[in-house]
């Protein structure tokens, strides 16, 4: 090519609302301030969802019954991540595990600690390490410890 | 067309905000489709969801309304442009063969939680009209405006009749977002100037809005309805994206559109044989300007047509007789719901905007800056 350029440009992403749902997270935030984790289930199929949705995805109706799932389940997949989610990277490395809580059917992920990564497996049992002082965040539900 | 496709039910609804999540408008929307058809969602074969990527905050924005629409393990793809032209993919869907039903989905909350004025900025080329920084939407809109009176010598007065008469329909739609009571061309030509000569009257409103739509083959269609509209024929065509290389004071993709889909319907002098029209004007001087490129106006006859009142719903040809997009824009979603309102016209059932004799209709939807892209198509019983 005779002549190319670079032109700057940006593109300005700061100007977007997301009204959400809120009940199902609501839910699960006010349960884990009380160190409970409460999902919701659909009262035709039976799916346990966790944070609960506001419909079932498999029979298209509205639900809203809360259920209490436990904190402790099983790995179902992980990852031992060497970089943050934009690629910088890490001090140590960090594993997060996907773990489907018993009696909930959605699987949640979360960083496991307390174990070598070498030693981390599919199928092995876990519980929510929760947060000292909880305020109804995301964050108490600090991390996974082996079972 | 060998196979024959119908409408077979439709829910639509737009506001200034809808005080709702994108999840939920997707949900209500389809649920309640489903519910006036007495159908499930595994009987819906195919979907085609509209969003825009950059109006939703999110790429590849359909994952997240898969499955509020219904789509769990279902056979669905996604058109990012308005949404007549999705009607015409899932029309197209259902013309192979192997589909019996095809639902169109499109949402946009463009009043509420994004501004449909900044997208247009990020539709214009990055490395010229980006950096001139004279261009947005409204002042492209402007140019053409101008460009239009300017041609036939119209008075500005004539946006004044248009968007007056586009209001006063939009008043009496319960589907619309901006209703207001006993607006007059007095009251549109007092409203903020926004670029010479358009005012904000002469403009679509931001908007939230969503509708839904299912089509089903003629067998299909017998089963789910005893009121099938039928879409006769169907045409798209782009222009130059460059509006110094298009004149402005006409639509030549329009035109092009139009053609295609009366020659599959067999429509040969639309403005005879046409009951009403749905055009997808965003501003007051694009409904006659689009009028005249689907034959439905002779050029240079607007203001004597609005004069006439021959627009109007009691008129010799209906155009916009829902109130249009002067009454709701929920971006990318307006052409859908100008098909949903025609279909509303054909089956008589749209109360205070009803058109007596409503049996062959034409609709229109636009994408792009001065609709640089046009799809129509033609609907009848």
């Amino acid at each position: 090519m005779e002549e190319t350029r670079v032109v700057q440009g940006t593109w300005d992403i700061s100007t977007f609302k997301f009204r959400i749902e809120g009940v199902g997270l609501r839910r699960m935030l006010d349960g884990m301030k009380e160190g409970k984790l409460v999902g919701t289930r659909c009262h035709k199929c039976g799916t346990v969802y966790l944070p609960g949705p506001f419909y079932c995805r498999k029979c298209h109706i509205e639900i809203n019954e809360p259920t209490e799932v436990s904190d402790h389940g099983e790995i179902m997949t992980y990852t031992i991540g060497y970089a943050d989610v934009r690629g910088n990277p890490l001090d140590e490395p960090r594993i997060a595990p996907v773990v489907k809580l018993d009696g909930c059917d959605s699987w949640i992920m979360g960083v496991l600690q307390g174990v070598k990564p070498e030693d981390v497996h599919v199928g092995m049992r876990v519980k929510v390490q929760w947060a000292e002082e909880r305020t109804g965040s995301l964050q108490d539900m600090a991390y996974y410890v082996p079972e | 067309m060998d196979i024959n496709v119908a409408i077979v039910g439709y829910r639509m609804q737009s506001a200034p905000d809808l005080v709702t999540s994108r999840e939920r408008l997707v949900f209500e929307l389809t649920r309640g489709l489903f519910d006036d058809l007495g159908i499930e969602r595994t009987d819906v074969d195919t979907t085609i969801l509209d969003s825009n990527d950059f109006m939703d905050g999110r790429t590849i924005s359909n994952v997240f309304i898969d499955p509020p629409a219904g789509v769990y393990m279902r056979d669905e793809s996604k058109v990012e442009m308005d949404a007549a032209n999705a009607v015409i993919y899932a029309c197209m869907r259902i013309l192979t063969g192997q589909y019996d039903t095809a639902m169109v989905v499109g949402i946009a909350l463009t009043g509420s939680q994004a501004s449909p004025y900044l997208y247009i900025e990020y539709t214009l080329n990055p490395t010229y009209e980006r950096q001139v920084k004279l261009l947005n939407e409204v002042n492209a809109a402007a140019f053409q405006a101008r460009s239009y009176i300017d041609r036939f010598g119209y008075s500005e007065r004539l946006l004044d009749d248009i968007a007056a008469l586009s209001l006063a329909n939009a008043a009496l739609n319960p589907n619309q977002a901006r209703r207001i009571s006993g607006i007059t061309a007095d009251k549109v030509a007092a409203s903020a100037m926004y670029y010479e000569p358009l005012r904000e009257l002469h403009c679509y409103p931001p908007t939230d809005g969503g509708c839904a739509l299912l089509l089903a083959s003629e067998r299909k269609a017998k089963e789910l309805t005893d009121k099938p509209v039928w879409i006769k024929g169907m045409g798209m065509s782009t222009e130059t994206y460059y509006l110094g290389e298009r004149k402005l004071y006409q639509s030549s993709s329009a035109a092009e559109a139009a053609q295609r889909a009366y020659e599959l319907a067999g429509v040969k002098k639309p403005a005879q044989e046409i009951d009403v029209a749905e055009i997808s004007a965003l501003f007051a001087h694009q409904e006659p300007l689009l009028a005249e490129a689907m034959g439905l106006m002779g050029e240079g006859k607007a203001e004597q047509a609005y004069a006439a009142g021959e627009t109007a719903i009691g008129g010799k040809l209906p155009i916009n007789p829902s109130g249009g997009a002067l009454g709701a824009h929920p971006v990318s979603v307006t052409g859908l719901m100008r098909v949903a309102e025609a279909a509303r016209q054909l089956r008589g059932e749209a109360g205070d905007n009803q058109v007596k004799k409503a049996e062959l209709a034409v609709v229109h939807g636009q994408d792009g800056v001065c609709a640089q892209q046009n799809a129509v198509l033609v609907l009848g019983i």
